[in-house]
């Protein structure tokens, strides 16, 4: 038994935007005479838009309508109408992400492509979607091995760590080729606030409007180098630090050996010797080969996408599955898009499983009054082998505790389908919504679509909305 | 080669050895641990329950090694062999029935006589269900008593519960000791069941004693063809979870009600 979903994934980054189109294989991979379990076996592009520079209208803003054509021209290419895919997510990330308009972009383009897409932005989330589509993830599950891959955008440089498949931690700098920009005749028209602030630090004469010196290009370039050099192993520095994206993770984990992978447009920029210094009109060439001298990046692997990465990540890596045994009370409650996530904690749900909910009952309705959705989804973290008294103890405190319709809980273990059945029985009648095999924390929000493989899965997006402030 | 000089030879290698084993014995070269590549290593592990790299101790296991294989054979062989706990069925409330297997080792070496009923079995199998309904599911030993009381406490309620949030009538469950997979069909014709699930624990792997499976089908009869037979198996801790279990096969027992067919 097999299903096919039509994905897109639409990246408006910093200085280039792009749309592609995949397919996702879901099968039910267990053998004979075992429970279901459907996952996705394959994911396969379609077709690829060429690479767009992202249109603004000045500085602060980006322009909605001329992006909107962009798109529109990219499905009529691909031959697939708005509404025909199953699933997909719109990005926005870096630089473009902190523009005044960003959120009004995405929500545009999500309306736009219609049904079951996701509008995502945050620099933790691009992180990961970088290292899925670079290739890092599929390296480190098929090698068994710690990758750390390194996005190196416009406006942004994206770290990503995976181990033996799984996404561990990740990391985002203001460090990219757009972060100075030329005239054709080599004046300096544009420093980003970023590159000024290690200028002033390291006293390098860079001003807008004059020719800089090479030597001073180099020195700059040498710095953010070791800066990217420190972010791969993982030690903190302090211009790492004045350095970090407004919204991304602190501190980025060590792992003994981990290989490095390169993508973004500032990748192509490492491995071709060719370029001409100023060939894109920014900073992106001599980022590029200052890295590329650099002993750790000289080691480092080219992904499997570079300038692409990002796009491909939101068109098929995105949407996860869900598990095989799951409850919900009817197929007509999907899709469900933006629905906040409510992080038990630990000790929480310790309490939850003694059937004990004081505390939980308050803190939920609490939140639910904090968001303006009618229903927020309770993330639990489940058990092994739970038991059927710890299950109803459990499903007693959450009836008690839970508001909202329809109520809605996940859990990481494989618990749904059981604590479902047991909910159901206590609720009668309410709306009821029980998945598993989904991890999802603080500060995310949840789309589920409809139930796949005859009902067996359900496709679910686990997104962070983090627009930066405007710079 | 003469005899003597066989012999000679023989003796020569066997000390050169020995004073080999004995210069190395305790040293690390000798009690091989993990190698420098410990993380590596730790994640082959932990992708497979098979006892990969485990050391050496000269050319044979370690003795924690050893040790370990010992007890889990020994648990395999004690999930065979031990009956299913008396106060484990008393708290269930379910009532015992036997096969026509005098004791364990008829059961093992007779598999014919654990799937019939001597008549005072059958005649209790009625007078624990003197109706018949939709649905019944009894719990059987089988070839692991250990995995009846693993899972029999997390399975069997749920599935009770799941069914009869369905609508079903369900049957009052029962132990069948030296019970076999096709005890269902003289339970079904004897008490009037629709569809019959028993949970019987599997044969024993190194892996697990806990596993156990369920089977299930429509009209079970004698001399029903095993193609009719619908079985989940796998269900422990390591597999999946009993609770998961039960609740699954409440939709498959509810959709084998309803198409009155089994075995797809």
């Amino acid at each position: 038994m097999a299903e096919t979903l039509r994905s897109v994934g639409i990246d408006v980054g910093t200085s280039t935007t792009q749309v592609v189109f995949s397919a996702l294989t879901v099968t039910d991979t267990a053998g004979l005479f075992r429970v279901p379990n459907a996952q996705i076996t394959a994911t396969r592009v379609l077709y690829q838009s060429p690479v767009y520079p992202t249109p603004l209208l000045d500085e602060k803003r980006i322009d909605a309508a001329a992006l909107r054509t962009i798109v529109a021209a990219e499905y009529r290419n691909a031959g697939i109408a708005p509404g025909e895919t199953d699933t997909g997510a719109v990005i926005i990330t870096g630089e473009s992400a902190r523009k005044e308009n960003a959120r009004a972009v995405l929500e545009n383009l999500r309306d736009f492509a219609g049904k079951f897409v996701v509008a995502t932005a945050g620099p933790d989330l691009e992180s990961r979607i970088a290292g899925q589509g670079s290739g890092a993830q599929a390296l480190s599950r098929a090698r068994r091995c710690s990758v750390v891959n390194l996005d190196i955008g416009g406006g942004t440089t994206n770290l990503a760590l995976f181990d033996s498949g799984k996404f561990v931690a990740s990391a985002c700098y203001d460090i990219g080729g757009k972060m100075l920009r030329f005239s054709a005749d080599g004046r300096l028209t544009t420093l980003s606030p970023a590159a000024q602030d290690v200028a002033r630090q390291h006293n390098l004469s860079l001003t807008v409007g004059q020719v800089p010196q090479t030597a001073q290009l180099a020195q700059l370039a040498k710095v953010l180098t070791e800066a990217l050099e420190s972010a791969a192993l993982g030690k903190a520095s302090p211009l790492l630090e004045r350095l970090r994206t407004a919204g991304s993770s602190r501190h980025f984990p060590t792992s003994p050996y981990p290989r490095i992978t390169l993508s973004g447009g500032v990748a192509d920029c490492v491995f071709d010797e060719t370029l001409p210094d100023f060939a894109y009109g920014d900073f992106g060439v001599l980022l590029g080969r200052a890295l590329r001298q650099s002993a750790l990046f000289a080691k480092a692997e080219r992904g499997g996408e570079t300038i692409r990465a990002t796009v491909i990540g939101a068109g098929s890596h995105t949407t996860e599955l869900s598990g095989s045994t799951v409850h919900y009370s009817s197929a007509d409650l999907f899709p469900l898009q933006n629905v906040p996530v409510f992080a038990v904690s630990e000790r929480q749900e310790a309490a939850l499983w003694r059937g004990d909910c004081d505390t939980f009952a308050q803190d939920f309705a609490h939140f639910l009054t904090q968001t303006d959705s009618p229903h927020a989804v309770c993330a639990l973290q489940g058990r092994r082998n739970p038991g059927y008294t710890d299950l109803t103890r459990l499903a007693r405190a959450l009836v008690r505790s839970l508001s909202g319709s329809p109520l809605l809980v996940i859990l990481h273990e494989d618990n749904a389908k059981a604590l479902g059945l047991i909910l159901s029985g206590l609720l009668r009648g309410t709306p009821l919504v029980v998945l598993d095999n989904i991890c999802a924390g603080a500060n995310t929000y949840l789309d589920i679509g409809q139930p796949i493989l005859g009902g067996l899965t359900l496709p679910v997006v686990v997104k962070t909305l983090i627009m930066g402030s405007a710079t | 080669m003469h005899q003597q000089d066989i012999q000679k030879l023989t003796e020569t290698i066997t000390k050169a050895v020995l004073a080999e084993i004995a210069r190395g014995a305790g040293t690390p070269a000798h009690t091989a641990d993990a190698p420098a590549t410990a993380p590596e290593i730790a994640r082959m592990q932990s992708s497979t329950p098979a006892r990969i790299a485990v050391g050496r101790a000269g050319a044979r296991l370690r003795t924690e090694s050893y040790l370990q294989l010992r007890a889990d054979h020994a648990a395999a062989r004690d999930a065979v062999l031990q009956d299913v706990d008396g106060d484990f069925l008393a708290r269930l409330g379910l009532e015992t029935v036997l096969t026509r297997c005098a004791d364990k080792d008829e059961f093992l070496t007779r598999p014919d006589l654990g799937r019939v009923f001597p008549a005072e079995s059958l005649a209790q199998l009625k007078a624990i269900n003197p109706e018949p309904c939709d649905v019944l599911v009894y719990l059987a030993d089988g070839l692991s008593s250990r995995a009846a009381e693993a899972n029999g406490e997390t399975i069997l309620p749920l599935l009770l519960e799941g069914l009869r949030g369905q609508g079903l009538k369900v049957g009052q469950p029962f132990f069948v000791a030296y019970g076999r997979v096709a005890t269902m069909e003289q339970v079904a014709q004897t008490v009037g069941a629709k569809v019959v699930c028993v949970l019987l624990g599997e044969r024993p792997g190194l892996g697990s004693a806990e596993s156990m499976s369920a089977y299930l089908a429509w009209n079970p009869r004698p001399g029903m063809p095993e193609s009719e037979r619908t079985v989940v198996s796998n269900i422990y801790a390591g597999g999946i979870n009993a609770a998961e279990a039960g609740a699954y096969l409440t939709d498959v027992l509810a959709r084998v009600y309803r198409e009155q067919k089994s075995g797809v």
